[in-house]
This record gives structure tokens, C-alpha cells and sequence, in this order.
């Protein structure tokens, strides 16, 4: 009587081609991806049909948070000529002789590592006062801090009299960058970014800051629409 | 004499690939988790100059073409404002003046449109009342998209789709054509999501002129007495 073999199967399974495809899929997030960037508040934007994309390069965003904080974002161009960092570092320069000059008797004076950070920030929102006190922090109380600050903002229509919010918004548009100055004028250079539940007064109030300013254009960021027509 | 054929070991030559995918994977997840496919999408805004204009140049809207949309929303007890709750308030050409003002309780031009409680539930009716009034521009459109979508254009889909834009835009802006004037007015109680949701109505209805205005006493006067009836009934 012959033996009955038993083929003994290979357990092993050949991940190779597994290997392959997980490769492929993470170059191409790691191509295609864009990180988040770190915001102060979390911000829901409604919804809207429309179908133009924010510009990711040349862009002054104004956050508003639904208790009604102001915040500000800035990014440089696209290519590496106006690096943001190096937009940042202007736009700082720029505010800080801009708010001595409307308060000469406290004037804030920034350390070159203070303006350094400040050029590495991607959101920031707390009163010219306190700037270089928020700056020296270390970067876990500087966020926290930033939840609770905002840009002082108020109802103001004198061109020659402007408030912070407005002095950020002439620092952004004299910075170095020629290509922000052109976007913003077309109003696409400033886009205001709120939450559904932000009350529109603050919106309001934001977009007639710029209006005094005499920047009448600009993008109101919203979400895709889920539902369609 | 000994042997010296020295038996040369085999080496297994397939690696085990099952740590690399493991690894592959976790980046993966790191990677997905980190990025932001969806870009947001942005509406553009024009708001006219603050600078005083000339009395005669102001009051260019003809008043069978004007049509006033006033939000208004409620807040909580934190003071934020709800997306899905307030009321919409519209009337139809120029706000009442002098004698008319006087006979205002009696001849309200506004009427109210409440949200209903859930996410755009005022604006299908909102939307069907514009479209009423733009209904030249977008029975025009709509012939225009049946031609963008048989292609009849072009050929080509991206000369089709510029020649079907720039057509949209000629006639969204065609004077010869009945247009309505849209202006958009909101309370301090409204929410933002309310307000971009009626900018966004503009666009559905292919509506061009419309603007954003701030309300003012004859407005509220006429709310305040559109819910004084209200609470009658």
C-alpha cells in the first residue's frame, strides 16, 4: 500500500506586491498633500455653490471665530520669490511703524528673534500691545493665549484714523510682495473666512473696516455644497 | 583525504515584505489623517464705494425692479447665533416714504418666510420667488444649458464650456431684459451662514445686481409691525 503524501501548503503569503501598492499610495499623498494648517479656532464655513478655489498663494485671510475674535493669515507667492516667512517679517516691520506712529507715547519695540518667530506663525490675532509679551512665550502658552486674544477691531470710518485691524491690513498691502498688492485690489487677495454661527454684525463690521479702506472687493470663503440641485 | 567540497548554504532569498507594509501603512494613516483634499470655495464680493454719492445718481432703481431681502436670526442663550433659525422678511419695490409711511399699519408692503427650524428652509421658497422675478435671464439660461450640454458649441469641451460662460454672462447682464435689483439687508441677530446662503440664492438665479446694504428705520418699523400682526392672528 502506497503512503498517502500530505502536500504541505506554504503559509507564507508573498507581501511583495502588497509592499508595492502601499508604496505607491503613500508617494502619492505624500506628493499630493498640502498639510493643515494650524488655526487658532476651528471654523465650519457654510455652504455655497460656487465653484472658484481659494488661491493658495498671495492671500490675507481674515478668521472670525463665532464668539466674534479676529485673526489673521498670510501666505507669499507661489514660487519662492516672496517666501512667506519673508512676507511675515515685512508685514511685522511694516505694522510695527505703523501702530508708533498713531501711538507715539508706548511705542513696541521687537527684537530681531521676536520678529524671526513671528515670520514662523501662521495665525496670529493679539493686540499690538502685547505683541512682544505673546511672541516670547513658549509655543504651547502662545496658542492658548491666541484662543483668548483677537485683533481690537471696532466700527471706524476715518481713512486717516485707522484702527488695528485696518493697520495690518495697510501692512499687508504695503509689503514687499507686489503680487499680495496686486490679488488684493482685485479682491482676491482677501478673503474672510467665518463660521456659520459667527453673527453677521461682526462680519458686518469687518467688511466695512475694508470698505473704509477703500477695498470693496473681496472672497468670502465658503464649503461645497453637499446636496445637489 | 578528507573531504573538502564545502557544502555551500542556500540562502532563502525572499525577504520577508510584511514589517515594510506594515510601515507603508502606518505613513499611509499619517498621511491621510494630515492632508486637506478639499480646497474651500470662495464667492466674490463687490460692495460699493463709502464715498457720498450724487442724490440723483442713487436712486437709479427703478422701483418695479427693486426687491429688498431682510435676514433676520436668532441667537442663543451664548449669544451666538443659530444657522437654521430665524426669519426672512422681503417686500417688493422702493421702501415706503412720506404718505406712505403714515398708512403703513394698514399697507404693509412686506411679507415674512419663516426658517422652519432646519438648514435652508426658508430658501426654496426664497429661490422660487427670485426666480419669479429673473424669470427672462433664466428662461434664457436654461436654453443655453441645453445647448452647453448637447455640445452644440463646440466640439471641444473646453472651448464649449468658455462659449457657454461668457454667453451666461452676456445675458445676465443684458439690460434689454426684465432684471430684478436684489438688496440684501440683515439684523445684527443673523448668522453668517444665513447671509452667504441668500449670496449664494444670486448665483442659483443667475441674478447680477444685488448688493449688500445695511437696514434702517423704515425697515425695522415695517418688521416690527408684520410681527405685531403676526402675534394678533
Amino acid at each position: 500500500m502506497g503512503k498517502v503524501k500530505i502536500k504541505k501548503k506554504e503559509t507564507r503569503i508573498d507581501m511583495t506586491a502588497m509592499s508595492d501598492v502601499t508604496v505607491l499610495l503613500l508617494t502619492f499623498f505624500m506628493l499630493t498633500s498640502t498639510f493643515l494648517q494650524k488655526e487658532p479656532v476651528t471654523v465650519i464655513t457654510p455652504p455655497s455653490v460656487s465653484e472658484e478655489k481659494v488661491p493658495d498663494a498671495n492671500l490675507v485671510s481674515v478668521l472670525l471665530s463665532p464668539e466674534g475674535r479676529v485673526f489673521l493669515e498670510i501666505t507669499g507667492s507661489k514660487d519662492s520669490t516672496f517666501k512667506s516667512e519673508t512676507v511675515r517679517a515685512d508685514l511685522i516691520k511694516n505694522m510695527q511703524s505703523l501702530y508708533n506712529a498713531a501711538h507715539p507715547s508706548n511705542p513696541v519695540k521687537l527684537t530681531m528673534k521676536q520678529v524671526e518667530t513671528f515670520s514662523k506663525l501662521n495665525a496670529f490675532g493679539v493686540p499690538m500691545s502685547k505683541m512682544a509679551q505673546w511672541l516670547d512665550m513658549p509655543t504651547d502658552e502662545r496658542d492658548k493665549a491666541l484662543e483668548k486674544a483677537g485683533i481690537p477691531i471696532n466700527m471706524n470710518e476715518d481713512p486717516n484714523n485707522l484702527n488695528e485691524f485696518q493697520m495690518w491690513i495697510r501692512a499687508a498691502y504695503n509689503s514687499v510682495n507686489p503680487e499680495l498688492q496686486e490679488t488684493m485690489v482685485k479682491g482676491k487677495g482677501i478673503a474672510i473666512k467665518a463660521d456659520q454661527t459667527t453673527p453677521y454684525s461682526v462680519a458686518s463690521m469687518v467688511m466695512d473696516n475694508l470698505q473704509t479702506m477703500k477695498m470693496n472687493k473681496f472672497s468670502l470663503m465658503t464649503a461645497l455644497k453637499s446636496e445637489e440641485e | 583525504m578528507a573531504k573538502t567540497k564545502s557544502r555551500q548554504k542556500k540562502f532563502d532569498t525572499r525577504i520577508d515584505f510584511t514589517p515594510m507594509v506594515d510601515m507603508n501603512m502606518l505613513l499611509i494613516t499619517f498621511f491621510m489623517l494630515c492632508t486637506t483634499m478639499i480646497k474651500s470655495q470662495t464667492l466674490q464680493i463687490a460692495l460699493p464705494t463709502n464715498e457720498k454719492v450724487e442724490k440723483e445718481q442713487q436712486n437709479k432703481v427703478k422701483q418695479s425692479e427693486a426687491v429688498t431681502i431682510i435676514i433676520d436670526g436668532k441667537v442663543d442663550e451664548n449669544g451666538l447665533s443659530k444657522p437654521d433659525d430665524g426669519t426672512l422678511y422681503y417686500f417688493d419695490g422702493m421702501p415706503p416714504s412720506g404718505e406712505e409711511l403714515k398708512n403703513l399699519a394698514t399697507s404693509n408692503p412686506m411679507k415674512q418666510i419663516e426658517f422652519g427650524n432646519k438648514t435652508g428652509g426658508a430658501l426654496p421658497a426664497v429661490r422660487e420667488i427670485l426666480r419669479e422675478r429673473n424669470k427672462a435671464v433664466v428662461e434664457k439660461i436654461e436654453v443655453l444649458k441645453k445647448d452647453w450640454k448637447d455640445q452644440k458649441f463646440s466640439k471641444n469641451e473646453e472651448t464649449n464650456d468658455s462659449i457657454y460662460l461668457a454667453k451666461a454672462k452676456e445675458i445676465r447682464n443684458d439690460s434689454t431684459l426684465k432684471r430684478p435689483v436684489v438688496i440684501i439687508k440683515a439684523t445684527p441677530n443673523a448668522s453668517y451662514a444665513h447671509v452667504v446662503s441668500i449670496l449664494d440664492e444670486m448665483q442659483i438665479n443667475n441674478i447680477s445686481r444685488y448688493q449688500i446694504d445695511r437696514i434702517n428705520a423704515v425697515d425695522s418699523a415695517m418688521m416690527v409691525l408684520l410681527q405685531g400682526e403676526a402675534l394678533k392672528k
